[in-house]
């Protein structure tokens, strides 16, 4: 009973706990021991007391407390340099007079971890350790190196934000575009990871709903960029296909395949509102257009009607007037494909820098397909081949094996 | 905090010194200097790196050589010392320095108080 409180009040409060703990020591190893010290004697007293009335600021007062006990400790140890006083309580604590409630730092917490002065390979493992409150392990495996590295990333990005004087203050508005897009795309890239895995079992999966409630977040508090709404609308459209991405038997189905009355509704309706509000504030925001490609597909209602191709190929030649790159071209061939035939599309992928995307999955599915259609078959297999060295997820494993089957 | 705002350009850009350009380029940093006020600590322009003596240490001996400590396609042309409340206040100054064609300025907290 009591550990089920405990890890319930680690699942949904550990970010906010952590984030807020950061913010009012201004320091992110201390936040970490802090927490790590609340959950170890609540593993302790919980069992014999019975769990508190409010597990959440039951964890986050006691973490304060040995927070400030460990920074007495250090200031005793350290005593050639002058006393520094405790920090003091945050704005929103002091607005609360009290401890009973968590104040919620994490918008101000991402944009530290998101800082453009951390490198960028450390800002999502970061954003998740310190403000989704994941275990290194866990992100360990979802970014596929080892915990000794990730830990080692997460270590040198903490001590450069702590020693090159990174602001724990919300960035100031002349540089919020900059600060704005590395935090939207630090989402993204957690957001992807969390998406490679088809059936939602592995690793990754677990916080796919953790960074759209961060995508949400971040629209509620900064009511004017349009850009965050349409990364918002994405993750949202996204996260509501994952029902219908693994077919009856377990395979991966495809966007085009998959059935549109297994998607949910109600997360299709939040993108769309999150899109509409997109359009109005940043029409031509690639964001903006990538969210309506999305917006294009969950449109569909049945398998019966067909797959929105003509659209969908219009929105990436819209895209690719503000954002022409491979991975947007590469794209744009699959929808090319079924507009024009797989002769035409092959004829664009195999145009594109193969070097800038070696080791790009998407890169390789695409290009099979377009051989495979177009009568190359030892080449098709050929790519299908890379892609299952590239250490699928087990639905998309099993899908490969199939269409590898398929061209023996 | 204090930081230091170390100056990276191509001195072949700079050319002659007498030239309109390099003189155009020094009441850039003047008044740059200027406006910094009480925030600048410190700083300096230095003279090229044909003007440079290293002396390395290896193994415990010390050597004197002609030249920078490394060449490469941008020098240390000059640096400020500046006080800022953190790194986003830096970076707003770092932004301002004037930099002779393409360039870089690198922002390095200074160690103590």
């Amino acid at each position: 009973m009591t550990t089920a409180a405990l890890e319930l009040a680690f699942r949904t409060a550990s970010g906010r706990i952590i984030a807020a703990l950061a913010a009012r020591f201004r320091n992110l190893d201390v936040a970490e021991d802090a927490f790590a010290e609340a959950c170890a004697r609540a593993a302790k007293t919980w069992p014999v007391d019975g769990a508190p009335h409010d597990a959440a600021a039951w964890l986050y007062r006691v973490a304060v407390r040995a927070a400030l006990d460990a920074l007495r400790r250090q200031q005793t140890r350290e005593r050639l340099t002058p006393d520094v006083p405790p920090p003091a309580a945050t704005a929103e604590e002091l607005l609360m007079h009290d401890e009973r409630i968590v104040p919620d730092e994490r918008l101000r917490l991402m944009f530290i971890c998101c800082h453009p002065a951390v490198a960028p390979d450390a800002r999502a493992a970061l954003t998740l350790r310190m403000v989704c409150g994941l275990s290194v392990p866990e992100i360990a495996r979802a970014f596929l190196v080892s915990e000794p590295t990730l830990a080692q990333r997460l270590v040198r990005a903490k001590h450069k934000i702590a020693a090159a004087g990174v602001p724990f203050e919300l960035p100031r508005p002349e540089s919020w575009g900059e600060r704005l897009d590395a935090v939207l795309s630090t989402l993204e890239v957690a957001y992807a990871k969390a998406h490679e895995d088809a059936a939602g079992a592995g690793p990754h999966a677990g916080y796919a709903g953790e960074v759209m409630q961060l995508s949400r977040l971040l629209t509620a508090l900064i009511a004017d960029a349009g850009e965050a709404f349409a990364t918002a609308a994405t993750v949202h459209y996204a996260e509501a296909r994952r029902p219908a991405r693994v077919d009856a038997e377990g395979l991966m189905a495809p966007l085009s395949e998959q059935d549109p009355a297994l998607w949910r509704r109600e997360l299709v309706a939040m993108g769309d509102a999150f899109l509409e509000r997109a359009t109005e504030l940043a029409p031509q925001h690639h964001r903006t257009i990538q969210a309506a490609l999305q917006a294009a597909w969950c449109a569909r209602s049945s398998l019966r009607e067909p797959p929105p191709w003509t659209p969908i190929l219009e929105l990436y030649d819209e895209l690719l007037l503000v954002r022409d790159d491979p991975i947007v071209r590469l794209n744009r061939a699959v929808a090319v494909a079924e507009v024009a035939g797989p002769a035409a599309a092959l004829a664009e992928v195999e145009a594109l820098d193969g070097e800038r995307l070696a080791n790009f999955a998407p890169y390789y599915a695409v290009r099979a397909d377009l051989l495979a259609r177009c009568g190359r078959r030892a080449e098709a297999r050929q790519d299908y081949r890379a892609l299952l060295a590239l250490d699928p997820g087990p639905a998309e494993r099993r899908w490969l094996e199939r269409k590898l089957g398929e061209l023996e | 905090m204090k930081y230091a705002l170390l100056i990276y350009e191509n001195e072949a850009e700079f050319g002659d010194r007498s030239t309109a350009a390099f003189q155009a380029h020094i009441g850039r940093h003047m008044a740059f200097s200027q406006s910094l006020g009480q925030k600048r600590i410190g700083g300096s322009g230095l003279n090229g790196v044909a003007t440079a003596t290293t002396i390395r240490t290896a193994n415990g001996a010390k050597t004197i050589h002609d030249g920078p400590f490394a060449e490469t396609k941008e020098q240390l042309g000059g640096f400020y010392l500046v006080e800022a409340a953190d790194l986003d206040e830096a970076i707003a100054i770092a932004r301002q320095v004037p930099v002779m064609g393409d360039g870089s300025v690198e922002i390095r907290p200074m160690i103590g108080p």
